[in-house]
């Protein structure tokens, strides 16, 4: 089991990836510097890093505006894409008339309606958080959908014969049969939410680290693209991470992960 | 051959002649499908004495596990009445509810084995969570898993699991438990374990025992009587008085008296 190994045993289990990122990273710095590749095709790492150090602050601030909206968007696209599945276990009639349009929604490029939000809303945050949250919604309200049903048939009879509540039935069977789901998902669209952002941020922003990486691409400023982009990575990594967390801490019993 | 609803000391109604519990006048059970119309059960007619122990067994699709949901409540009947206690199902199922226990995994793997036993006390009754605790202990001790209560499904063997299962069933007080195919999906060795088990359960408490199995010697052991059903239409075919009290000594099985109903009933089957 993965979350069985000892540290130690993890670490040198990551031993071959990291070798070769070192590796690629080494071939990378010297090649640039053999063939004398300019620094705005492709700067060498130290160069990148160098960059990062001393942008740092311009960096974070940028991160921190589209992490901010990528991290709302996350929220509320999950949040409304569990409560719609939790309509759509009640009423079929509910189900059968919003999936087209949710289907609709999921069809619909988001860096084609970037701009069309740009209008609506300003070049402020709303935007942002509108297509992390249209980017996190469809994926999770399919998952949180079946997730919701997969209740063992003779354990709902069970809830029937106690004469449970619908309520009843929910808080002790339902929620947790969905929470694998719905995390699954989580897990993708975490990331997907931060992309979202940043496409946003293309299309007319104040801030944002989409806002760097286009006056960086006018500027032909690689370093910079690198920088902005590695940072940003990075974040998501983060994110991912602490989503991954909250999954370890809701997910308690045994063999309640899912991979889909 | 069946126990009229009006007669008490009709001798089908086992060796007690307790009033019937369960009263189930002319039950039909027709489903929808596909190729047409299903006749699941057909003019059932049955009396369940109080504190019995009854087996109903017969071939996949004749209506055994539907004639418990029907029973239960969990299926409407298409025409014909369960009388449990003089009340309708329904009624009876406001006021008390029956103990069931299912052939599958139908524990909630989110919960332990103490959780899982607690949770119908919660619904059914509200119970405060120290009460329900200490029950749960309680009956899992009754069911021999002391030491398992924080243990979760997933944990525990598939014997085990239907201890819990069990537990749970008993956790609201039945007078009635409905056992669908129980042990169904257990081996053979924990299988008669089980057996014994719920004899011993049986015994310590005022209960009426409902019993769907296919396995003919399950139903020989356990019971006082065997309704035996036919498939298309489901229908009871014939019931049958066990001879042979429950001795809790795997010997019984093969004993002259149960060998012979062994052979009785496999005709009946076949037939």
């Amino acid at each position: 089991m993965r979350d069985g190994a000892s540290p130690l045993a993890r670490a040198a289990g990551a031993a071959p990836a990291l070798a070769l990122f070192l590796a690629v990273a080494l071939a990378w710095e010297f090649g640039v510097r053999l063939f004398d590749v300019p620094a705005f095709l492709l700067p060498p790492p130290t160069a990148i890093l160098a960059e990062m150090a001393g942008s740092s602050e311009l960096l974070l601030r940028n991160l921190g505006a589209t992490m901010l909206a990528a991290v709302l968007g996350f929220l509320i696209g999950t949040g409304f894409a569990v409560l719609l599945a939790i309509v759509f276990l009640y009423s079929r009639a509910a189900e059968r008339a919003l999936f087209p349009w949710a289907i609709t929604i999921k069809t619909i490029p988001v860096i084609a309606i970037a701009p069309l939000l740009t209008i609506w809303l300003g070049y402020g945050l709303a935007p942002k958080v509108a297509i992390a949250a249209i980017i996190c919604f469809f994926p999770t309200l399919v998952n949180a959908v079946k997730g919701l049903r997969t209740v063992d048939a003779q354990a709902l009879e069970f809830m029937q014969v106690l004469g449970a509540s619908r309520a009843q039935t929910f808080r002790h069977a339902r929620l947790y049969a969905a929470l694998p789901y719905v995390f699954a998902a989580a897990k993708i669209s975490s990331s997907m939410a931060v992309i979202g952002a940043i496409v946003a941020e293309f299309t007319g922003a104040n801030t944002g680290i989409g806002t760097l990486i286009v006056t960086a691409g006018y500027q032909m400023d690689a370093t910079m693209l690198f920088a902005a982009i590695i940072t940003s990575s990075l974040a998501t990594i983060a994110l991912f991470y602490l989503v991954t967390l909250a999954e370890k801490a809701c997910l308690f019993w045994p063999e309640a992960r899912i991979d889909v | 051959m069946n126990a009229g609803s009006a007669r008490p000391l009709d001798p089908a109604l086992g060796k007690a002649a307790a009033p019937p519990v369960i009263e189930i006048d002319g039950v039909s059970v027709r489903f929808d499908s596909a190729q047409g119309p299903v006749d699941a059960l057909s003019d059932i007619n049955l009396g369940i004495a109080a504190g019995s122990f009854t087996s109903i067994i017969g071939r996949s699709g004749c209506g055994k596990s539907t004639l418990l949901r029907a029973i239960t409540g969990l299926i409407r009947p298409t025409s014909g009445s369960v009388q449990v206690q003089g009340q309708s199902s329904a009624d009876y199922q406001r006021t008390r509810r029956f103990g069931f226990v299912f052939q599958g995994d139908s524990l909630f793997p989110w919960k332990t084995a103490a959780g899982n036993v607690e949770m119908p006390m919660e619904v059914v009754q509200g119970m405060p969570r120290a009460a329900r605790r200490k029950r749960a202990e309680e009956l899992l001790r009754l069911v021999r898993l002391d030491g398992f209560e924080d243990h979760y499904p997933a944990q525990l063997s598939g014997g085990m699991r239907q201890r819990v299962s069990i537990a749970r069933a008993l956790s609201y007080e039945p007078e009635i438990l409905m056992m669908d195919e129980p042990f169904g999906a257990l081996d053979e060795f924990t299988r008669r374990e089980m057996h014994d088990e719920v004899i011993r359960i049986w015994r310590s408490r005022p209960l009426t025992v409902l019993f769907v199995t296919h396995s003919l010697s399950e139903a020989l052991y356990l019971s006082d009587r065997i309704v035996v059903m036919a498939p298309r239409p489901g229908r009871v075919k014939a019931v049958i008085e066990v001879e042979t009290p429950r001795p809790l000594d795997p010997s019984a099985r093969t004993s002259a008296a149960y060998l012979r109903q062994m052979t009785e009933l496999e005709a009946l089957l076949d037939a």
